[in-house]
């Protein structure tokens, strides 16, 4: 089971190097990662923007960049479907989005699972690393649908729990996340909470369980519970993932490492591989991770698919 | 301008005359806030209910108090909410009292408390690193607001940040992305608030929107994006599109950020202040202190 970055380093490095598309690496942080990702073993790039930005960016990180495959496009959209058109036609094995707006991306990866016909709504999964924690957090759908119903919601839990199965947890534990307070109306995310706990129950997500809380308050506190004291706060309790009931309330979220002693790191499993979300105001050290994370789950990905 | 919460209790304790707080039901915790407000000179408790009940929970009170005997638990909220209305008491706490019962007494358009059109509540946390107060609104009442109920939210803690000596607040207006996207209501709504605050529709408060959260908190971050502003990496007020954003991200922040949070209820005739239960002990002394500014 992969509990820790650690872990992700260590598994990245064994089964590396995994050719991987970055698009656009068209920012100094992003060039720099793909070095050093390189240099860890875990990558072998496939580098596709524009031509003068990259070579510029490799020798300013001290990267010679003329040994690796080079795709020269300054398109934002060209860049990424030909980035995710090679993961679908099984040329690689992970994508990385580089300095374009992560809406091309997406755009991309939906075009080509239509086209696979998969029948697979695409949802991005935010990873925590918690310090000290012995689990993986995840929040999603941090990415794609604005402002998912049920049903969408079932399908973005169904991608989340295949991926944490895939990570070795065999049973995750999930809250469906809602701003429901004990007054004023039932909000829309509280009905979908109990309407998936349902679901759960039946079996519909494979293991997983979705526990019986919608607040952080509950998860920490219990139902009636009461802060009395910061140090009584146990974050081993925080589920495993954390279903968001909007794009605001999910980006707002796991952008708070931010502020908190967390890493983050974010990945599209798409029904070919893997695909990493770097943000792009995200650092080297935050993207390596990503990328680390993306070896590692596009390894899985292949053993599974086959 | 207060950084810490040991300066808003400070400043509380350093006024002139000390406020009446009204509250009608008090369990033991809530009594031990009560009291030991009542005892640091920040208010004269008025507590309405059983006075037998109500007696005893003050038998060794070294502190001035008043009880008021009402028995039934509904015409208690009622009696509490008068005073306050008839200027007899200047703030108004929940204590024990239910969620529902109390917000739906104290939102009443005719019997309640609610000076305008709308009602929201400000979550002010203390950064860990160095002496700044962030606020964060509205983290309770409105589910869903559009941008006029948005316009009501950020005046309620515009007006907090002057009373906390904030005279011109950078506020973030906050979203899943920094860039307007019309599928995207949020970042409609914050470009909105924005293009007002440059009209000076918001006084001195510099508003930012959309930013994305990332954005907000990193200058470094927002740069990299493309995005200029004294607002990124120095915000006082975070306004948060929608209820699901606002009462997760206050619980984020203390559970997650482990800081320190105390809150009150604004837009009304007089402070309202709630018994939230991830508000620390210690945290509701603040509130009391904070409310007493207001």
């Amino acid at each position: 089971m992969i509990r820790s970055l650690d872990d992700v380093s260590r598994i990245a490095g064994e089964k590396g190097p995994k050719k991987l598309a970055v698009l656009a690496p068209e920012d100094e942080e992003f060039m720099l990662a793909v070095k050093t990702s390189w240099e860890a073993g875990y990558i072998e790039p496939v580098l596709i923007g524009n031509a003068e930005k990259m070579e510029k960016l490799g020798e300013k990180v001290g990267f010679d960049i003329s040994r690796f495959e080079k795709i020269i496009e300054s398109d934002r959209q060209r860049i990424s479907d030909l980035g995710i058109g090679m993961l679908f036609s099984g040329k690689l094995s992970i994508v990385s989005k580089g300095q374009i707006p992560t809406a091309y991306v997406y755009r991309s990866i939906i075009r080509a699972e239509g086209k696979a016909a998969s029948g697979m709504t695409v949802s991005v999964v935010s990873f925590w690393e918690i310090p000290g924690l012995s689990h993986l957090t995840a929040f999603t759908d941090t990415g794609v649908s604005i402002l998912p119903d049920y049903k969408t919601k079932r399908d973005i839990l169904k991608n989340a729990v295949f991926l944490y199965h895939l990570l070795g947890y065999e049973k995750p534990k999930i809250v469906a996340i809602s701003g429901q307070r004990k007054f004023g109306r039932t909000l829309d995310s509280y009905r979908d909470y109990r309407l998936l706990r349902k679901a759960a129950d039946v079996g519909e997500f494979g293991d997983c369980e979705i526990i019986h809380a919608t607040s952080l308050t509950e998860i920490f506190l219990g139902p009636s519970g009461r802060l009395r004291d910061y140090r009584d706060i146990d974050l081993e309790k925080i589920p495993h993932i954390i279903l968001v009931p909007r794009l605001d309330t999910g980006n707002i979220m796991c952008k708070l490492d931010f502020f908190l002693d967390v890493t983050r790191f974010s990945i599209v499993a798409t029904s070919k591989g893997a695909v990493c979300i770097p943000s792009r105001a995200d650092f080297s050290d935050d993207i390596i991770m990503e990328l680390a994370m993306g070896v590692v789950v596009a390894d899985r990905l292949e053993k599974e698919l086959r | 301008m207060a950084g810490t919460f040991a300066e808003i209790v400070a400043a509380a304790r350093n006024r002139a005359a000390r406020k009446r707080l009204v509250v009608s039901s008090v369990r033991k915790p809530d009594m031990e806030i009560i009291s030991r407000a009542a005892r640091e000179g920040l208010i004269v408790p008025l507590l309405v209910g059983d006075a037998d009940a109500l007696a005893k929970k003050c038998a060794l009170a070294s502190y001035e108090y008043e009880i008021v005997h009402v028995k039934d638990r509904d015409e208690a909220l009622r009696a509490a909410i008068a005073m306050v209305r008839e200027g007899r008491a200047d703030m108004l706490m929940q204590g024990s009292r239910d969620p529902k019962t109390f917000m739906n007494a104290v939102l009443d358009a005719k019997t309640g408390l609610l000076k305008g059109k709308l009602a929201s509540h400000v979550s002010v946390f203390k950064l860990l690193k160095g002496d700044k107060l962030i606020l964060v609104t509205d983290t309770f009442v409105n589910n869903f607001p559009g941008i006029s109920e948005k316009q009501l939210i950020l005046e309620h803690a515009i007006k907090l940040a002057g009373i906390l000596g904030i005279e011109a607040p950078k506020v973030a207006a906050l979203a899943a992305i920094e860039q307007v996207n019309p599928s995207i209501p949020s970042t409609l709504d914050a470009a909105v608030l924005s293009k007002m605050a440059e009209r000076k529709q918001f006084g001195n408060a510099i508003v930012e929107g959309p930013v994305d959260i990332d954005c907000a908190l990193s200058h470094i971050a927002a740069e990299r994006k493309g995005l200029k502003s004294v607002v990124t990496g120095n915000v006082d007020i975070y306004l948060v599109p929608e209820i699901e954003s606002g009462y997760l991200l206050a619980q984020s922040l203390v559970f997650l950020g482990k800081m320190e949070m105390a809150g009150v209820l604004m837009g009304m005739t007089k402070p309202v202040i709630l018994n939230l239960p991830f508000v620390s002990r210690e945290n509701r002394l603040v509130e009391i202190a904070l409310a007493s500014l207001i």
